[in-house]
């Protein structure tokens, strides 16, 4: 099979580079991660210099994530002489920095993927007892909940960590999934409005709150989610999402007995101005492509059918 | 309860939606393009979302356009699959049964479809799915002697096949239809691709009622 670098035709430094953005902007392409660096450990090890060890501890996590035991660590001694010759990730990250938290925490992360939760959660509390703020430790006794499906307790263990790491970003957002699948909207809206405070200009956080609005029901909360839709759109007016919710919304508010005339007016006109934006933004769509052609008919008829009603 | 037969065309897809994303829940429609009334037979699906499964609005949507389509196309929406994040658990969740229960409101017969992760290992035997369908009000598991897949090794080949591939990659749901509107939701490409690698139909072989596998 031809190696990346001959299939895409990119140099190591290409290559190296391209995993330091993907690192930075914390993607989750853990098959991407692990062909591209797998070839540059076994290939150009020794020209990546102190890079090797944290990209060593990035495809180390990827390929846990991808099943790839062999290239995160041996499963046995037996196996060793299958293993590559450089020695597998967490072996070379245990080897040069022995008794780091850090490494201790890859180490409690292979035995979550081996499902060995008991024995990962030992890790990490030994890591806690060395060093109680361990934010990475703690974060992972809580994934081992969510991985085993006890919700509620991961739920409950996020809020206590919450209520000291207070700005933890991705702790919000992880808090605001669970919610969603316990179908506690109201709490979930909350973990939103949090992550809308810190960050105004994110368009998806104002739209996911819009839809948790919307799911909630009732007028009000529809009215709010409207104004989330449109807010989102504001961010990003490419935002399909964002454009059918204001419709949806819209719609249902143009419907509804309880609202006066004025109200009903007011949002029949935002329901066609977002009626006219999807046509137009599927018109664009569907030049050129005969694939399309289904759903480009399908929304034209849906629109359609709820502007005659 | 009547017969339900799973087409190879919608097994493939459901089980390459599941493949393509392996960290998320993901849910689809079930279509037939057989008349209502007598056995029910799925022969196609739409793949619909892999991001908040229980959230009103694009699931709402997804349900209207999928059901303009199968009016233009004479299908019909027949069932609902799921496959959950945790492997471990493959009940169906409350957001599974409140939308088969309004499939239900319009198809008598609607099968709720439940792919089981952790029977999706390389050497399956038997389709890892477990269905229920609807007595009363409530959803029962259905009796496995009931549910057929025809050409089930030839099917579960073909899946394989497209996963060693890459191919996969080629499946649109709606989520990513959304992302990027260019995208075709009712999978065209991949129909074609699934099309071209099953050979002709010989409805005596390899006949699979999930409650006698196949044994070779």
């Amino acid at each position: 099979m031809a190696s990346v670098s001959e299939m895409y035709d990119v140099t190591w430094e290409e290559m190296r580079d391209k995993l330091r953005k993907w690192r930075e902007d914390n993607h989750r392409n853990s098959e991407q991660i692990v062909d591209v660096g797998e070839e540059l450990i076994n290939e150009h090890a020794s020209k990546l210099g102190d890079d090797i060890w944290i990209i060593y501890e990035q495809v180390m996590i990827a390929a846990l994530d991808c099943s790839r035991d062999d290239l995160a660590w041996v499963s046995s001694p037996s196996d060793m002489s299958s293993s590559s010759e450089q020695g597998t990730c967490l072996q070379e990250l245990k080897r040069q920095f022995p008794g780091s938290q850090r490494v201790k925490r890859l180490a409690g992360m292979r035995l979550e993927a081996l499902e060995k939760y008991e024995d990962a959660s030992k890790q990490y509390d030994s890591i806690l007892q060395d060093d109680p703020t361990n934010t990475a430790a703690r974060k992972r006794k809580i994934s081992i909940l969510k991985a085993q499906g006890k919700s509620a307790e991961a739920i409950r263990e996020l809020n206590e960590y919450l209520e000291q790491f207070v700005g933890d970003q991705e702790a919000w957002h992880e808090l605001s999934e669970l919610y969603i699948n316990e179908h506690d909207y109201g709490k979930a809206a909350f973990c939103l409005e949090e992550l809308m405070m810190t960050n105004p200009h994110n368009h998806l956080y104002c739209e996911q709150y819009a839809e948790v609005k919307y799911t909630q029901g009732g007028l009000e909360n529809l009215e709010l989610s409207r104004k989330y839709f449109a807010q989102a759109l504001k961010l990003n007016n490419r935002n399909m999402r964002a454009l059918f919710g204001l419709y949806m919304s819209a719609s249902h508010i143009a419907a509804s007995p309880k609202v006066n005339a004025t109200v009903k007016k007011a949002n029949v006109k935002y329901a066609t101005w977002a009626t006219n934006q999807i046509n137009r933004a599927y018109q664009l769509a569907g030049r050129g492509t005969k694939e399309n052609k289904c759903s480009v008919k399908a929304v034209e008829e849906m629109l359609e059918s709820i502007t005659m009603s | 309860m009547g017969e339900v037969e799973l087409s190879c065309l919608a097994y493939v897809k459901m089980y390459l939606h599941a493949c393509l994303f392996p960290r998320c829940s993901v849910n689809g429609l079930l279509l037939s393009s057989s008349p209502a009334g007598g056995a029910v037979c799925v022969t196609d699906c739409v793949p619909l979302l892999h991001t908040h499964l229980p959230l009103a609005p694009i699931t709402q949507l997804a349900l209207t356009q999928v059901d303009v389509w199968c009016a233009q196309t004479q299908q019909r929406i027949v069932g609902y699959y799921q496959a959950n994040a945790c492997v471990s658990d493959s009940s169906p969740t409350p957001c599974a049964l409140k939308i088969a229960d309004k499939i239900a409101e319009q198809c008598n017969n609607a099968v709720l479809l439940m792919i089981d992760g952790g029977k999706m290992s390389p050497d399956y035997r038997v389709p890892p799915i477990v269905m229920y369908e609807r007595k009363d009000t409530r959803w029962t598991l259905k009796d496995k002697h009931t549910i057929m897949l025809r050409q089930w090794e030839e099917t579960r080949d073909i899946a394989s096949q497209l996963l060693d591939s890459g191919d996969h990659s080629l499946l649109v749901d709606f989520d990513s239809h959304l992302d990027d509107i260019t995208r075709d939701w009712t999978n065209q490409k991949l129909n074609a691709k699934i099309a071209e690698l099953a050979s002709p139909a010989n409805d005596n072989l390899g006949v699979c009622q999930l409650g006698n596998p196949v044994l070779r």
